[in-house]
Order: structure tokens, then C-alpha cells, then sequence
């Protein structure tokens, strides 16, 4: 009897969970709780870090620093290309009088814990709703896409990885800019591109890029690489399998996407008022916000590229002497400058963290 | 005067649960992900058959939402497979209790099997559709494991006096 009530009461309450969401604020209470026992159990891996380095010799330590340094000069050395790069990109666009950058913000997120259950991809991240994360947020690693965020808790939260067998993201061949689907296989090494023609341009070894049309996952960041191409008579379609370039099931420290949810048309208006208030306020029109960042940067490249080890470093000042960070958080935005409104969702969401925020901000990217 | 001395030690009981809890989402090695043991269900078919008075399938219905929430499946899905395993420990336990050790694996491997197999079942319904069989797998590894479980909690519970 006792058993015939419960079964229709979890019956009931299965029902309910997956058609309402009347039972998410009952959950995340009790996500409160019981999801520090991810905390606890990933506890005795942190405290081995923290003793490791607590008792790593110095002699380990000055190589690592040195070695930190050396490609904290090789990224900042890249980085300036890339302000220049940016700027270019911005006149172009303003030449051809298209929509404008999104400036993405990232944060920093710790990987707390994997999902027990060996037929899902989904791991669990020390960030959540109270931190602003968003549901279907994109979730980087420093090498490439890792997943989105599929469930929201109070400190926590749960994301789907690119290569759960329930997960599809728009990609585009960044060779050719060939658009398809990358689905997840359930194998942690592996991407499948589905319906791709048999005559379509993929070779072994283009890089897929996500192409956001989705409009969920922000464009350009790197996918997977594909690994083969299989053309059988038999098959209606070409087999392609490409390999996550984003270390699935290694990577500890992930980056949490913040770009803002406006349409491409909102961004549009956004920007041509933005424009429009520049022309009112002082004369120029953009060039002047942009020159100033320009100049630096053309100061800066010739500093980088001479290599003189001084003096790089010395224009890597801005960036705080992140320790622990991946060393893909690119700082500097350079594009910001010139556009207010893109700054807006920024500024709307709380500012706290300042050390973590603060540098990551990427500059304007497609 | 039972009540008296499980409202004493009690507590010794939730703990075992609470670190069941841990153990059921402790990172493993990815090979061994597959083999985990059931370990909520362990230790509640092991409580439900010594201390029917005070484990029973409300408490199964409770640690399995807990397990709903760490798990993200959806509410209610481990509650019904926990309830299930305790209902049919405690239907069958006067005569589980008589039985020698090997015995007893071998009844909880079928019950285990049973609630796993309506687990796949739940889970192909809600959309996260499962392979293989392999499923089953933990409900042996449990049932392998359940001589030493029973073994360590029944000093446990000789030691502390919890009945």
C-alpha cells in the first residue's frame, strides 16, 4: 500500500519535473545542500594540490615560472597582433557598414565534479546562478569549446559537453566556411559531422569552428579538428569524425562565456545610436576613440617584435601576473573604447569578482 | 523501549548514508565509472533488513530524491527505484535474514537487477537513451560487494549498540 503511494507520488512528481517548472525552486534548495558533496569529494584532490605545492622546490617553481612567463610573452606577443588585428576588423566592418562587434566576456569556473553516470557527458561547475550564470551558456576551455550549461543552481551548476550523445552544435569548416553539424557520439574523443554530402570540402585536418547560428553558441571559437573523412558508396552521406579540440575530460579550469543575448538587429540599433550620440557629443566620429588604442598597440608591436625581453613584459603590465589562470584569458579590450552599448550587458550584471572579471575581458570578436 | 535506543544512536545510521551519498558521486577512474556499486541501495536493502522499525521505503523515497538532485535526473526517478528495492528487501526479509551469506548476494543481485533494468527503462522513456545492458553491471558489482558491506555494518552496529 505504502508502496503504491509513493510510486504513483514519484510517478507524479517525475511527470511534473519534466513538464513544469514548478519544482526548480525545490530544487535548488536542495541542490544547496547536497551538491557540497561534489565540494567534499573533490576535497582531498585539492588539498594533494595545495600540499604539492606548498612543498614543491624552489628549483620546480623557478622553471615553472620561467616557463609561465615565456608563454605569457609568446600570448601577449600574439595578443597585440590580434588588438591590430581587431581594429582593422572594426573599420572594415564600419567601411561595409555592418553589424557590430559583441564584446564576450568570460569568467573564470572550476570543475568541481564529473557526472557519476557513464553514459552522460555533463560535469559540474563551482559557478551558478548567483554568480550570473545563465541557462545554455557556453563553457570554454583554453584550447576550444567545451559544452553549454544545462542546469542552473544556486553555486553550482551542470554542463553538457559537445560530445554527449544528446548534443548538436552548428559548426562551419573554417577553411572554406562549409557549414554543418557536429553531434556528440558519447565518446569523450569524437565528433560526428551528420548529413555532410559525399562531394562536400572536408578534409582530414580542417579546423571546425562553431559558426553561431544556433544562437546559443558564439561564433568562431574553435570545435574539433577533423580526425577522418570516409566517403562509402553505401552510405548516402560521408562519414566525417572529427576530435573535440577542447581537453573534454581534463581541463580543471574552464571560462564561462558571458556574451550578450540581444539579437543581431538590437545590436545594430545599439550601435547606430551609439554612433550617433559620438557624433553628436565631440566631432569625430569613431576614428578618435580608436586612435588613441591603435597608436598604443603600433607602439607596443614594434617593442614585441624586436624581443627585447624587457620590454615586453613591461607592456604586459595591464595584465595582473595571473597565477593560477589559464593563460588563455586574453586581456585588454581594445575594441570597447568605441562602442558604449556593447559594455551594457557588463555593466548590468553585478560586478563582483573584480580580479576575475576584470582582465577577462576578451576585445571585440566576431 | 526499542525507540529509545534508536533515537540514541540513530545518527550513526544517517551518517552511513551521508557517506554512501559521497561514495555514489566520488570521481572514479573512467573504466570503473560503469562498475560503481549502488551504494545508496546497498546500505538502505542492508538498514530495511535489520532495522525494519526504523528504515523503511519513506526513507528510501527521501534518499532517492537527494540522489534525484545530486544525480540532475529528474525528481522522483531514483525515489521510485530506491522505494522499489526497499519494498522488495522488506517484503522478503524474514526469510533474508535466515539466509547464509552467498544467498543473500544472490537475492540482491536480482532485486538490484530488477530496479537497474526499471532504471533503463525510466531513462529510455525520459530521452537519455542508454546503450547497452551494461547497465546491470553495478547490480553485480553491488551484490559482490554486499558480504563485505553487511559484514562491516553489522560490527557497526553491534558497536554501537543500534537497534
Amino acid at each position: 500500500m505504502r508502496l503504491l503511494v509513493l510510486a504513483v507520488l514519484s510517478v507524479a512528481l517525475m511527470v511534473v519535473d519534466a513538464r513544469f517548472s514548478l519544482l526548480k525552486p525545490a530544487r535548488s534548495q536542495m541542490s544547496l545542500v547536497l551538491m557540497d558533496a561534489y565540494w567534499i569529494t573533490d576535497l582531498p584532490g585539492r588539498l594533494w594540490e595545495g600540499v604539492a605545492s606548498q612543498f614543491g622546490s624552489r628549483t620546480e617553481l623557478v622553471a615553472e615560472n620561467e616557463k609561465l612567463k615565456t608563454e605569457n610573452l609568446l600570448l601577449q606577443g600574439r595578443m597585440q597582433k590580434l588588438a591590430a588585428l581587431t581594429e582593422q576588423n572594426v573599420r572594415l566592418r564600419e567601411l561595409l557598414n555592418s553589424s557590430a562587434l559583441v564584446n564576450e566576456k568570460v569568467e573564470v569556473a572550476e570543475l568541481i565534479g564529473m557526472d557519476p553516470n557513464p553514459f552522460t557527458h555533463r560535469i559540474i561547475i563551482n559557478k551558478g546562478e548567483r554568480d550570473g550564470v545563465v541557462l545554455g551558456q557556453p563553457v570554454l576551455d583554453a584550447r576550444g569549446l567545451m559544452g553549454q550549461v544545462v542546469e542552473l543552481m544556486p553555486y553550482t551548476s551542470r554542463v553538457l559537453l559537445l560530445t554527449d550523445s544528446t548534443h548538436s552544435i552548428p559548426v562551419q569548416v573554417n577553411r572554406n566556411g562549409l557549414r554543418a553539424i557536429a553531434s556528440g557520439t558519447g565518446n569523450p574523443e569524437r565528433l560526428e559531422l551528420r548529413h555532410v554530402a559525399d562531394t562536400a570540402d572536408v578534409k582530414e585536418g580542417d579546423l571546425l569552428v562553431s559558426s553561431g547560428l544556433g544562437q546559443r553558441f558564439p561564433a568562431g571559437y574553435p570545435v574539433a579538428t577533423v580526425k577522418e573523412v570516409i566517403h562509402d558508396s553505401g552510405q548516402p552521406f560521408a562519414i566525417v569524425r572529427a576530435v573535440p579540440t577542447a581537453a573534454l575530460n581534463r581541463s580543471r579550469y574552464l571560462l564561462l562565456v558571458f556574451s550578450d543575448n540581444r539579437t543581431a538587429e538590437e545590436r545594430a540599433n545599439d550601435a547606430a545610436q551609439a554612433q550617433e550620440n559620438l557624433d553628436a557629443f565631440g566631432g569625430g566620429p569613431v576614428v578618435p576613440a580608436t586612435v588613441p588604442k591603435t597608436v598604443n598597440t603600433q607602439t607596443a608591436t614594434p617593442a614585441a617584435t624586436t624581443a627585447t625581453p624587457a620590454a615586453a613584459p613591461a607592456s604586459a603590465t595591464p595584465a595582473k601576473p595571473a597565477a593560477g589562470k589559464p593563460p588563455a584569458t586574453p586581456a585588454k579590450p581594445p575594441a570597447a573604447a568605441s562602442k558604449p552599448p556593447a559594455a551594457q550587458p557588463a555593466s548590468a550584471r553585478p560586478a563582483a569578482k573584480p580580479p576575475v572579471t576584470a582582465p577577462a575581458t576578451t576585445g571585440g570578436r566576431e | 523501549m526499542v525507540g529509545v535506543k534508536a533515537s540514541r544512536n540513530g545518527w550513526i545510521v544517517w551518517l552511513t548514508f551521508l557517506i554512501g551519498m559521497l561514495l555514489s558521486v566520488s570521481p572514479l577512474p573512467q573504466f570503473m565509472e560503469i562498475l560503481r556499486p549502488l551504494w545508496l541501495a546497498l546500505l538502505l536493502a542492508f538498514w530495511a533488513l535489520y532495522m525494519p522499525q526504523m528504515i523503511g521505503m519513506v526513507t528510501a523515497f527521501c534518499l532517492g530524491l537527494a540522489e534525484d538532485v545530486l544525480y540532475g535526473t529528474l525528481l522522483g526517478q531514483n525515489a521510485l527505484i530506491l522505494t522499489l528495492i526497499t519494498f522488495l528487501v522488506l517484503s522478503l526479509q524474514q526469510r533474508l535474514r535466515m539466509f547464509p551469506m552467498w544467498q543473500q548476494s544472490l537475492v540482491i543481485l536480482v532485486i538490484f537487477g530488477l530496479a537497474q533494468l526499471v532504471q533503463l527503462w525510466l531513462s529510455a522513456l525520459t530521452g537519455n537513451r542508454q546503450p547497452t545492458l551494461a547497465l546491470v553491471l553495478p547490480a553485480l558489482v553491488s551484490a559482490l560487494l554486499w558480504p563485505w558491506v553487511s559484514f562491516a555494518l553489522r560490527g557497526l552496529r553491534r558497536r554501537y549498540k543500534i537497534n
